[in-house]
């Protein structure tokens, strides 16, 4: 498992998202592959940071701050 | 990573080419002290981390003295690694050229990297570059100690969390839980911007904002003082537990301190009373008048036969004045009392003429020694006259004309008087004998009781000496430790008292802050655009998860670490007395710091023994590695010269047998299991060593005979054992 996976995983484990947001982990993506093309916007927000952050192509402060806020705008 | 071979050449006293050739799991390096256990350390510190500086004091003397002057040759120490099944080759080199008698130049160091594929294909590389690749320096860095001082490498109150963030997965999660703020702070921003437009709130939310930012300056200070409280607080209970170690002793030795001041006291006030200046009293208290009375005896004796014989002399001289007078007085009465001429009246040769003349021409009558009888009684008279004139003449030249006493100075009379003066002192020089003896003995009873409290100095001094050869530390700092003591516990009431008082006001302005951003967040709903609150909501969410997830990751590995940490730290000393290691993480203002401490049911140990303290930071270490090796793939080894010094040689066996069981790589210089045969002077391994478990061991000794003043005469020899 790649160390970006394990990151998100371990940020999906947080009980916040259980409690908050109603999410079970069994039902959540494994992968940040997966989570990129998740409904749930935190999540696919996560993935996007983490991708962001591990990912093949890191971006820089203002890249990312533009893709999340864009697509939470966009989202919710 | 496994170091295989260390070659060291011409380097101090590892003369000519010697090579360690080292296996996985523990090697262990004997020596005595001053063999080249250290120079063998210190080269391989040299490889990884050496300068320029002062090359010509890492030559081998002997090489040198058997060079020829402009002659050169080369100082190397070179290391061979194995890493994924391949080898690489670091050497670190300097030429040394013989200029004179004891006198060399040096160039530059180099090092070259040699890299071995599994084929054995070789090919030259940067020999920096590889050393960083295959052993990088941070990892260096907590890989090699030299000696117990420098095991503690958490003295540094950052050291540790940077050695966990190092090692640990937490390292990764750091940057995840800036990025969240910022994108929170962020959209909290555009939050703000968007609410700020609504004219309406404008005032009360501009008033919030203030207010907020006020009561996070005061949270802020608050911090700062409860974090300094609490520090001092730590550092008092430390002192009150290294005074308590102490104050037992402290509180008897102020005892003994007074008893001994009060018995030098009663010894000087004695020593003042006695009163030894005899040869003063012998003049001033008269004492030398002791025996004086039978002199004063014959003196008096003698005085009165003089003062007697003083009255008959002066009865005689008396009795033969008063004859004399006597006399003047009868020739008186012979003229009828009247009162006679003067003496030469009429004069001599008047007189002459008259007697010649047979006549007194003065009352003109005849004066005849022939004649009739008042011839002759005129005659007689006149003659008599003359004769007296011409005695008178006589005596006037040979007798003064006052008479003296017969005893002018009255010296006997001054006796007498001495005499009865001394007699009046008697009584008193009587009582020099009882005085001078009641002194001797009023000074030899003082004496003695000197001599009784002296002995009773020199046993209250015994037993501070016990007291003090007890205590760890000095006289005059025990003396402190009581007022000392008392101070801080008073200090202490009051810190907790001011710990409370902090936390109470940070939570009031906690309580505060709450409601006020709550109080934000409903002008937010109401003012700014639904989805920048939904994705700064969310933004916030997200760095709680990213914080927290990093703080979880941290503390697992510190949970881990204080398990395996405590494992170890129980096997070193197994079968005695350890305490348990914790791990605490406290939050400064701006960053984490972890202590380590030595805790005894739940109480801080501060001030553990030495070799205690060397078995936990060795345990740490030790889990430090294990962890890091599992975490990461690779292993790296570590080289410890002589942590153990504190050790006894049980322990060292037990230790080392230990560390047989871990995993990577180990180096371990000590000077154990050696003995030195005085008469022989040789040294030989103690049997014991052969149950010590190890992969590889040597020797390293000086090759005999050498002189221990003539460094040309020092080569270390590199047995394998």
């Amino acid at each position: 498992m790649a160390k970006k996976d394990d990151i998100l995983k371990s940020f999906l484990t947080h009980e916040l998202l259980e409690s908050k947001y109603e999410l079970l982990y069994e039902n959540l993506p494994t992968t940040v592959r997966d989570a990129l093309n998740s409904d749930i916007a935190i999540v696919k927000a996560i993935a996007l940071i983490v991708d962001g952050l591990d990912g093949t192509s890191p971006v820089t402060d203002s890249v990312l701050r533009n893709q999340i806020t864009q697509f939470l705008n966009e989202a919710i | 990573m496994i170091i295989r071979k260390i070659q060291i050449e011409n380097y101090l006293c590892y003369y000519a080419n010697n090579t360690f050739e080292l296996s996985e799991g523990l090697n262990i390096i004997l020596g005595e002290n001053g063999e080249g256990k250290t120079k063998f350390f210190e080269a391989v510190d040299w490889l990884f981390n050496g300068g320029n500086s002062e090359l010509s004091t890492l030559v081998s003397a002997r090489k040198l003295d058997e060079t020829k002057i402009s002659e050169s040759f080369r100082v190397s120490v070179s290391m061979t690694v194995e890493q994924y099944g391949e080898k690489s080759t670091i050497t670190k080199s300097f030429l040394v050229r013989k200029e004179g008698q004891n006198e060399c130049s040096t160039s530059s160091f180099m090092i070259e990297g040699i890299e071995e594929n599994s084929s054995g294909e070789r090919s030259q590389v940067d020999g920096q570059a590889l050393l960083d690749q295959i052993f990088p320096f941070q990892i260096r860095k907590y890989s090699m100690f030299k000696g117990e001082a420098e095991l503690n490498v958490f003295e540094s109150e950052s050291a540790l969390a940077n050695l966990i963030n190092l090692f640990s997965e937490a390292k990764h999660y750091g940057k995840y839980s800036e990025k969240g703020a910022f994108l929170r702070e962020k959209a909290e921003k555009a939050v703000e911007d968007s609410s700020k437009l609504d004219k309406k709130n404008e005032a009360l939310y501009r008033r919030l904002e203030g207010e907020i930012l006020q009561l996070e300056r005061e949270k802020d200070k608050y911090k700062v003082h409860l974090n300094a409280t609490e520090e001092e607080i730590r550092k008092i209970e430390e002192n009150l537990q290294d005074a308590e170690r102490h104050v037992s002793n402290a509180d008897a030795l102020e005892v003994l301190n007074n008893r001994i001041k009060d018995i030098e006291g009663r010894i000087s006030f004695l020593a003042g009373r006695i009163d030894e200046n005899y040869t003063t009293s012998l003049f001033d208290e008269n004492w030398i008048l002791v025996n004086f009375e039978p002199f004063h005896k014959e003196f008096a004796e003698k005085v009165s036969a003089h003062s007697k014989k003083r009255r008959l002399l002066q009865s005689e001289f008396d009795k033969q004045k008063g004859i004399k007078e006597g006399e003047k007085k009868a020739k008186a009465e012979l003229l009828n009392n009247a009162v006679p001429l003067p003496v030469g009246v009429p004069s001599k040769s008047h007189m002459e003429e008259m007697l010649q003349d047979k006549i007194c021409k003065v009352c003109n009558r005849p004066a005849n020694p022939q004649g009739s009888k008042d011839e002759v009684e005129a005659y007689e008279f006149m003659m008599k006259r003359l004769k007296a004139y011409l005695e008178s003449q006589a005596v006037e030249e040979n007798e003064p004309e006052n008479e003296e006493p017969l005893f002018k100075f009255d010296y006997i009379n001054r006796l007498d008087n001495l005499c009865i003066s001394h007699e009046d002192n008697m009584k008193k020089l009587r009582l020099i004998r009882t005085q001078i003896k009641e002194l001797f003995e009023f000074n030899d009873c003082r004496k003695k009781d000197i001599e009784e409290l002296n002995e009773k100095l020199e046993k209250e001094k015994l037993e501070r000496e016990r007291i003090l050869g007890n205590s760890s530390i000095a006289e005059e700092k025990l003396i402190d430790v009581l007022k000392n003591y008392n101070a801080w516990q008073k200090d202490l009431r009051n810190r907790n008292e001011q710990k409370i008082d902090y936390t109470s006001k940070l939570n009031r302005v906690d309580a505060e802050l709450k409601s006020k951003k709550e109080e934000k967040d409903k002008i937010e709903m109401s003012s700014a655009s639904s989805f920048l609150i939904k994705t700064r909501n969310i933004l916030r969410d997200i760095e709680t998860i990213f914080c927290d997830t990093k703080e979880k990751k941290f503390e697992e590995f510190i949970e881990k670490l204080q398990t395996k940490s405590n494992n170890i730290f129980k096997t070193i000393n197994i079968d005695a007395f350890t305490g348990t290691i914790v791990f605490r993480k406290k939050s400064k203002v701006n960053r984490i710091i972890i202590e380590v401490e030595l805790q005894e049911d739940g109480r801080t140990f501060y001030k553990p023994n030495q070799s205690l303290l060397t078995s936990m930071h060795i345990s740490i270490l030790f889990a430090i590695s294990e962890l890091a090796s599992e975490i990461k793939e690779e292993n790296f080894p570590m080289i410890f010269d002589a942590p153990t010094s504190s050790f006894g040689e049980n322990k060292t066996a037990q230790f080392l047998n230990l560390i047989y069981e871990t995993e990577n790589q180990k180096i371990l210089l000590i000077k154990d299991f050696l003995h030195a045969d005085r008469t022989t002077n040789s040294l030989s391994i103690k049997k014991e060593f052969e149950n010590v478990r190890r992969n590889k061991a040597f020797w390293v000794k000086l090759e005999r005979p050498f002189d221990p003043n003539n460094l040309k005469t020092i080569n270390s020899q590199v047995i394998p054992l």
